[in-house]
C-alpha cells in the first residue's frame, strides 16, 4: 500500500465519522413520542408518593396535582376555593358541621398493579381522612405514621367524626370552629385515595405500597420511578375532567440548577423547577424561553435549634442574628430578586406589618452580647444548608459561606453540614441542628399557615417548628387568632406574635422572594401554583 | 591575545550533560519546561504573588468579569466569583495546592515503590512469590474507587484523597524498580562490588540507586501528570479538598453553578490544570526521547 | 500451559477472595453504626435492633458473620440501600451494565482510532504526520477528563445544541429493561419509534464516550508508536533488509504482529483508568452507570451501597485484568511480565 492511498483512507474516515456526527446530530426534530410527552426538570427526588407523609414541596409536585384529587381545590388565579372530588358543601351555622356532596363518575387510575372495580365513592373520602387523624386507622402507622402538615396545624383536635351519609355525601363534624378548614381541605396535601385499593393492599400484606405505587383519581397515572432518575406518568384516559395534557408525562430529577438550566437549553426539558437566580438574565434573553415569575408567599430563614443550649438563651441568638449582614444576603444569594423579610408573612398578605422593625447588624453589639453570655472566643457551632433550591432560599450552601465569615468576625466558627434532602429533613426533625438555612412555603393565603406551622409548641413533632420552640404566650396568641373571623382584629394579634419572635428571635427571617420557573415556548398552559405543587393538566406542546 | 587550541580536545559530557544536550535540542520541551518552572515559581511564592487572600468574601463585587472584558475591572485581574473572592488570587492559590500536594504524593510514592521494588529485586525468594502478583492484580482497581473508599471510612478532605493517589501510583514505580534491579543484579560490576564484599545495603545505594535515577526521573514526570489529573478529579467530585483550602478541582466545580454568567471561573482552573499536565507531558516526553537518543549514540 | 492456567486461575481466586474479605471489613471501618452499615436500616427501636442482629449474626462470633456475608453474596442477596431501601442487586444490575457499554465504546473507538494513528506515525516517524499524531496524543493526554466533557458540552450542547448532554436515551421513550445495554434493548424492545429512539440513544452517547476515549486513544497512540519504531530498529529487520526484502514486505509479515502483540497487555492497563475515568464522566453527563451511582452513594453516606459496589467492580476490573494477563501470557510467553507494560 502506498503512503498516499493509506493517506486517502484515513482522511475519509475521519470525514465520514464527521458527517456521521452530524448527521445524528442533526436529527433532532421531535419524533411523535417526544411530541406527545413533556418533560419537567425537577430538583430532588419526592420522598413518597403520598404528599399527606411530607411538607416537602418535592413530594407535593411529583404527586398532588398529578396522580391525586382532593375534595376543593384552589382555583390559581384568585385563591378562592372551588369544587374539586366534592361539587358541592354546605356549612351549618355553627360553623361545626361541614356536608359534602361528591362528585359520580369518578374513576381510579388503572394500573398493572391495581384495576378498579369501583368509582371514587364517600368511603374514599372517610379513608383518606381517617388515615392520618384516627391513631387505630390499619393504615395510620403504615410508612411512618407521622402526617407532618396536619400535625402542624393540630388538625386531628379540630376534627371530631368524618361519617358517610350515603354513597356520594360525607359529613365532617368539628370540635370547634375554624376559619381555614376549608383552605385546608384544598391544599396539596389534603389528597384522597382509593380505599379500595387500600383494603386491596392490606390483605396482600403489602400495606407500605399504598405510597409507593400510588393510586389516585388524578390526571396522570403514576408509570414507573427511579430515585434520583425519573418519574414517569401517563395520562388517565378517563379523567372526570376535560384535560388537555400530555400523552406521557416525565420528571427528569436533576438536582443542580445550572443542569437544569442546561438542559432546558439544549431542549431535554420543556419546563424547569428553580432556575437559578444567576441564571435568569440568561432565560429572559433568550427567544425560545420564557420566565415565569411571581411574588411568593414564602420566607426563607435562619432558625436556632432552641432546644440546645447555648441556644436556649434568646441572648445569644439575638446575638447572632446581630452578626448577620441580611442585606448583602439578599444581594449575593437572591441577587436583588427577593424583599428584606421582617416577620413571617411577606407584604401580599393582610397580615404583613409594615413598621415592622429590623434586627440591622451590628457585629460589636453581637461580640458584646455573646460576652454577656458567656460564649467564648473560638465558639464552633454548625449552620445545616438545605441541599435543594427554593424561591425563598435558592442557594443556601452559599449563605451559609457567606454567613460563616460574618460570624467569623464575632469570634464563631461555623461548620457548615449537609445532606440529602430526605435524610436533611429527617436529622433536622431528629433536632440534629444548631441552626438551620431553610424556609416556608404557604399552601394557602392564610397567615395561619405561616404562624402555625413554623413556630407553635404542636409542630415540634411534626417537623415543620425548625426552631423546635414552645412559648405558651405565643400559641395562645395564635390560637386566639383563628377563632376570629374580621382580619382586622386578627391582624392585631399576628402584631403581637411578631413582637413576641422579634423578642426571642427563635428564628431570623431573611427573604420574602420571587418564585421562578422557566419553560420552552414550544409548551403553553404551565402556570405557577402561589398555593403549592404544580400542575400539568391544562399544559399543551404547541 | 589570539587563542587557539594546539591538540583537537576531545568533549565528554557527562550522562546528564548528554541528556540535557539532547533535551535542548527539542524547542517544545524547552517551552514546556519553562512552563513548568513557572508553575513550579507560582506554587512558592503564591502568598507573595497574591494581591488579596483567596478566602475573603466581598459581597460588593460579585461575579466581576475579568479586566480585559467591558465592566471588569483592573484591581481583579480575573474577575471575583459568586462569593466576591478574587480569582487571581484563587488560581495561584489553587496551583500552589494542587500541583505542590501532587509532588508531595509523587515523592512519596516514589520513595515507598523503590524501596518496595529493590526489596522484591534483590531478594531472589519474594520474586516468585505469588504475593508480588496478588499485589499487582489488586492494583488494578480503579483510583477514584479506592479514594472513594478511604473517604468513606476517613472523610472527605485534602489528605485523604492525598493517600488514595499515593496507593494507586506505588505499583508503577515497584514495577520499574524492580526490573531494573534484576537487570542491573546480572550485570557484571555489581559481581565485582559483591566480589569486593559489599553487601546489599551498599550495592544499592552507591551502584544501583545513581543508574536508577534518570529512570525515576522519567517515571516521576509521568507519575506526576497523573497525580495532578487526578487529585483535581477528586477535588471536582467534591471528595479531595475542602473549602478553605483552594484546589483548582474543588474550584471548577463550584464556578459550575454559575457557568453560563461567569463562563471564565470555570475555563480558567481548568486551562490551569491543562496547562500544568500538558507542560509535565511535553518535558517527560522531552526527557524521554532524550535518555532514549543518548542510550542509541 | 495447564500449570499457567493454574497459576491464574489460583491467582484470581486469591484476590478476589482478598476482595471479598475487605469489602466485609469495610462495614466495621466506615463510621455510624455497623448493623446500618451491613443492613441499610437503621433499627427504629431496641426490640427490632435485637431482631436485626440475630438476622445478621451481629451477636455471634466474626468468623460466623462472615460466613453468613459469603452466603448471602453467593445467593445473591446483596442487602438493601440504605438511601432508597431498594435491593442492591437490583440497582447494581441496571447500573453496571450502563457503564460497560459505554467502556465498550469507549474501547473500540480508542482501538480503532489510535492503534492506526499510531501505526502510521511510527512507520513515517519524525515526518510532519507523525508529529501532528504526537502533538495530538500529548495533548489530549493532558486533558483533566472531567474539563474536556465539560469543553464539549459548551460547544455541542449549548453553543450548536447538536447533542443532548444528560443520560442514556430521553426519558419520553420508555426502554423496557432487559440486558442492560441500552442499544441492544431498543433493538429488542416492542415500542413504536424504535428508529428514533436509537437514534436518540446513539447521540445520547456519543459525548460521553469521546470524553472517555480521548485519554485513552492517546495512550495507544503512543504505546503502538513507539513500538513499532522500536520494532522497525531491531537487528532482525536489518539482518531481512540486507536480504534484500523490501521494508513494506519485512514489515507485514514480522514487524507488525511483533508490534501490535504488546498492545493487549496495555488494554488490561488501560481499564483501571477507563473505569476512573467513566466514573467522572458519568456524573457530568448523568450517565446511570455504576460510577455514578456509587459517587451519588458516597454522597449520602449510603454505606451498604459503597461496600457492594466496590465489590463488584473491583472483582470485575480484577477478572478482567487478570483474564487478558493470562491471554496474552498465553499467546506471547517469551515477554517478561513487566516489559509488557511499559509505555
Amino acid at each position: 500500500m502506498n503512503p498516499n492511498a493509506q493517506l486517502r483512507i484515513i482522511k475519509s474516515a475521519i470525514l465520514l465519522s464527521f458527517s456521521l456526527i452530524l448527521m445524528l446530530g442533526c436529527s433532532k426534530q421531535k419524533t411523535q413520542i417526544t411530541q406527545a410527552g413533556i418533560t419537567f426538570c425537577s430538583e430532588g427526588s419526592p420522598a413518597s408518593f403520598n404528599p399527606q407523609l411530607d411538607t416537602s414541596s418535592t413530594t407535593a409536585d411529583a404527586s398532588s396535582h398529578q396522580i391525586y384529587d382532593r375534595l376543593l381545590e384552589f382555583n390559581t388565579d384568585n385563591g378562592e376555593i372551588e369544587p374539586g372530588l366534592a361539587s358541592s358543601w354546605l356549612v351549618s351555622n355553627d360553623g361545626l358541621t361541614y356536608t359534602f356532596q361528591l362528585r359520580k363518575g369518578v374513576e381510579f387510575h388503572d394500573t398493572p398493579y391495581f384495576t378498579p372495580t369501583r368509582n371514587f365513592n364517600a368511603d374514599d373520602v372517610v379513608f383518606s381522612i381517617d388515615r392520618w387523624r384516627v391513631a387505630s386507622h390499619p393504615y395510620h402507622e403504615v410508612s411512618g405514621g407521622s402526617y407532618p402538615y396536619f400535625q402542624s396545624l393540630g388538625l386531628k383536635n379540630t376534627i371530631k367524626d368524618v361519617t358517610r351519609i350515603n354513597g356520594y355525601r360525607v359529613e365532617i363534624s368539628l370540635y370547634k370552629p375554624d376559619s381555614s378548614f376549608l383552605a385546608n381541605l384544598a391544599t396539596d396535601f389534603s389528597v384522597i385515595l382509593s380505599a379500595e385499593y387500600g383494603m386491596n393492599l392490606l390483605a396482600e400484606g403489602s400495606p407500605s405500597n399504598i405510597d409507593v405505587l400510588p393510586i389516585g383519581t388524578g390526571p396522570y397515572k403514576f408509570v414507573s420511578y427511579r430515585k434520583d432518575q425519573f418519574i414517569r406518568y401517563q395520562r388517565h384516559s378517563d379523567y372526570f375532567l376535560d384535560t388537555i395534557g400530555p400523552e406521557h408525562l416525565v420528571f427528569d430529577i436533576t438536582p443542580k440548577s445550572s443542569l437544569r438550566v442546561a438542559k432546558l437549553i439544549t431542549g431535554e426539558c420543556d419546563a424547569v423547577a428553580f432556575p437559578s437566580q444567576n441564571d435568569l438574565e440568561i432565560i429572559r434573553n433568550r427567544d425560545d424561553l420564557t420566565l415565569l415569575e411571581r411574588p411568593g408567599l414564602n420566607v426563607g430563614f435562619w432558625a436556632f435549634n432552641t432546644s440546645k443550649p447555648p441556644f436556649d438563651n434568646p441572648k445569644v441568638r439575638r446575638a447572632l442574628a446581630l452578626a448577620i449582614d441580611n442585606t448583602s444576603l439578599l444581594e449575593a444569594v437572591y441577587l436583588g430578586q427577593a424583599t428584606r423579610a421582617k416577620s413571617l408573612v411577606p407584604s401580599a398578605s393582610w397580615a404583613y406589618q409594615p413598621n415592622m422593625q429590623d434586627t440591622g447588624y451590628n457585629p460589636v453589639t453581637a461580640r458584646k452580647l455573646l460576652d454577656e453570655a458567656g460564649i467564648p472566643d473560638n465558639f464552633t457551632m454548625n449552620i445545616w444548608a438545605m441541599p435543594v433550591q427554593r424561591a425563598y432560599n435558592p442557594n443556601a450552601m452559599k449563605m451559609a459561606q457567606l454567613m460563616s465569615t460574618y460570624l467569623a468576625d464575632v469570634g464563631v466558627t461555623v461548620n457548615i453540614v449537609s445532606y440529602d434532602w430526605a435524610r436533611f429533613r429527617e436529622n433536622l426533625t431528629a433536632g440534629m441542628h444548631d441552626s438551620v438555612l431553610i424556609g416556608w412555603s404557604a399552601d394557602n393565603g392564610d397567615p395561619d399557615n405561616f404562624y402555625r406551622p413554623l413556630l407553635t409548641c404542636a409542630a415540634i413533632p411534626s417537623g415543620t417548628n425548625r426552631a423546635q420552640w414552645c412559648n405558651p404566650e405565643y400559641d395562645a396568641l395564635i390560637e386566639s387568632a383563628l377563632k376570629i373571623e374580621d382580619s382586622d382584629e386578627r391582624r392585631i394579634f399576628y402584631h403581637r406574635a411578631n413582637q413576641i419572635i422579634f423578642r426571642e428571635t427563635p428564628l431570623v427571617p431573611i427573604a420574602h422572594a420571587y418564585q421562578y420557573q422557566a419553560v420552552n415556548n414550544q409548551i403553553e398552559g404551565l402556570t405557577i401554583n402561589p398555593f403549592g405543587g404544580i400542575r400539568f393538566d391544562d399544559v399543551v406542546r404547541k | 591575545m589570539a587563542q587557539f587550541n594546539l591538540y583537537q580536545e576531545e568533549f565528554h559530557p557527562s550522562p546528564v550533560m548528554h541528556i540535557w544536550l539532547e533535551f535542548k535540542r527539542s524547542h517544545f520541551a524547552l517551552i514546556g519546561s519553562a512552563i513548568l518552572l513557572l508553575f513550579c515559581a507560582i506554587a512558592i511564592l503564591a502568598p507573595l504573588l497574591a494581591p488579596y487572600d483567596p478566602n475573603v468574601q466581598n459581597t460588593n463585587t460579585i461575579l466581576l468579569p475579568p479586566a480585559w472584558e467591558g465592566n471588569g475591572s483592573i484591581s481583579h485581574i480575573f474577575g471575583t466569583d459568586a462569593l466576591g473572592r478574587d480569582v487571581f488570587s484563587r488560581t495561584l492559590y489553587g496551583c500552589r495546592v494542587t500541583f505542590g500536594s501532587s509532588i508531595f504524593l509523587v515523592l512519596i510514592a516514589a520513595t515507598i515503590g523503590v524501596a518496595l521494588g529493590t526489596f522484591a529485586g534483590i531478594n531472589k525468594g519474594i520474586k516468585s512469590s505469588i504475593l508480588n502478583h496478588l499485589l499487582d492484580s489488586l492494583m488494578a482497581v480503579p483510583t477514584l474507587l479506592i479514594a472513594i473508599i478511604i473517604v468513606a471510612i476517613l472523610g472527605t478532605g485534602l489528605w485523604n484523597s492525598m493517600w488514595a493517589i499515593i496507593l494507586a501510583l506505588i505499583p508503577q514505580f515497584v514495577h520499574q524498580t524492580r526490573t531494573f534491579v534484576r537487570e542491573e543484579m546480572k550485570k557484571d560490576y555489581i559481581l565485582l562490588d559483591k566480589l569486593d564484599g559489599a553487601g546489599s545495603t551498599r550495592i544499592f545505594w552507591s551502584s544501583i540507586l545513581p543508574s536508577m535515577f534518570e529512570l525515576l526521573v522519567v517515571q516521576s514526570t509521568l507519575a506526576l501528570s497523573v497525580a495532578i489529573i487526578d487529585i483535581s478529579a477528586l477535588g471536582f467530585l467534591n471528595l479531595g479538598a475542602q473549602s478553605p483550602v483552594v484546589e483548582l478541582g474543588a474550584s471548577l466545580s463550584q464556578s459550575l453553578e454559575v457557568a453560563y454568567s461567569a463562563p471564565w471561573l470555570v475555563a480558567l482552573p481548568g486551562f490551569c490544570i491543562f496547562l500544568m499536565v500538558l507542560s509535565i507531558n511535553i518535558v517527560g516526553e522531552g526527557l524521554r526521547n532524550a535518555l532514549r537518543n543518548r542510550l542509541i549514540h | 500451559m495447564l500449570n499457567l492456567l493454574l497459576r491464574y486461575i489460583n491467582l484470581m481466586v486469591l484476590t478476589i477472595a482478598i476482595l471479598v474479605i475487605i469489602s466485609f471489613s469495610l462495614a466495621y471501618m466506615f463510621p455510624g453504626d455497623t448493623l446500618t452499615n451491613i443492613s441499610g436500616i437503621v433499627p427504629q427501636s431496641n426490640e427490632q435492633r435485637v431482631a436485626l442482629e440475630a438476622v445478621f449474626k451481629l451477636d455471634r462470633s466474626i468468623f460466623v458473620q462472615f460466613w453468613y456475608y459469603l452466603e448471602n453474596l453467593i445467593s445473591g442477596d446483596w442487602g438493601v440501600s440504605s438511601s432508597s431501601q431498594v435491593s442492591l442487586l437490583e440497582e447494581i444490575s441496571i447500573a453496571f451494565p450502563a457503564t460497560i457499554e459505554l467502556i465498550t465504546y469507549a474501547l473500540l473507538v480508542s482501538i480503532f482510532v489510535g492503534i492506526p494513528l499510531g501505526f502510521i506515525g511510527g512507520i513515517w516517524h519524525h515526518k510532519p504526520f507523525d508529529f501532528g499524531v504526537v502533538t495530538f496524543s500529548v495533548v489530549s493526554y493532558s486533558f483533566p477528563v472531567f474539563w474536556l466533557a465539560l469543553i464539549f458540552i459548551t460547544i455541542f450542547c449549548l453553543q450548536l445544541g447538536y447533542l443532548p448532554l444528560s443520560g442514556r436515551v430521553n426519558f419520553l421513550y420508555d426502554i423496557p429493561h432487559s440486558s442492560g445495554f441500552i442499544l441492544w434493548d431498543i433493538m429488542r424492545a416492542d415500542i413504536p419509534d424504535k428508529k428514533d429512539a436509537f437514534l436518540d440513544a446513539l447521540r445520547h452517547l456519543i459525548l460521553p464516550t469521546a470524553s472517555i476515549a480521548l485519554v485513552t486513544t492517546a495512550i495507544f497512540i503512543r504505546f503502538t508508536r513507539r513500538s513499532i519504531m522500536d520494532e522497525m530498529n531491531k537487528g532482525y529487520i536489518e539482518a531481512a533488509k540486507s536480504r534484500g526484502f523490501t521494508t513494506k514486505q519485512i514489515f507485514f509479515k514480522h514487524g507488525l504482529r511483533n508490534s501490535l502483540l504488546p498492545i493487549l497487555p496495555l488494554m488490561a492497563m488501560q481499564i483501571s483508568t477507563l473505569f476512573t475515568n467513566a466514573m467522572v464522566v458519568e456524573t457530568i453527563f448523568s450517565w446511570p452507570g455504576i460510577g455514578n451511582w456509587i459517587i451519588q452513594a458516597i454522597y449520602q453516606r449510603d454505606y451498604p451501597a459503597i461496600r457492594i459496589g466496590m465489590l463488584v467492580v473491583s472483582v470485575f476490573v480484577v477478572t478482567l485484568t487478570i483474564t487478558i494477563e493470562f491471554i496474552s501470557r498465553a499467546i506471547d510467553p517469551a515477554r517478561d511480565k513487566f516489559q509488557r507494560g511499559a509505555v
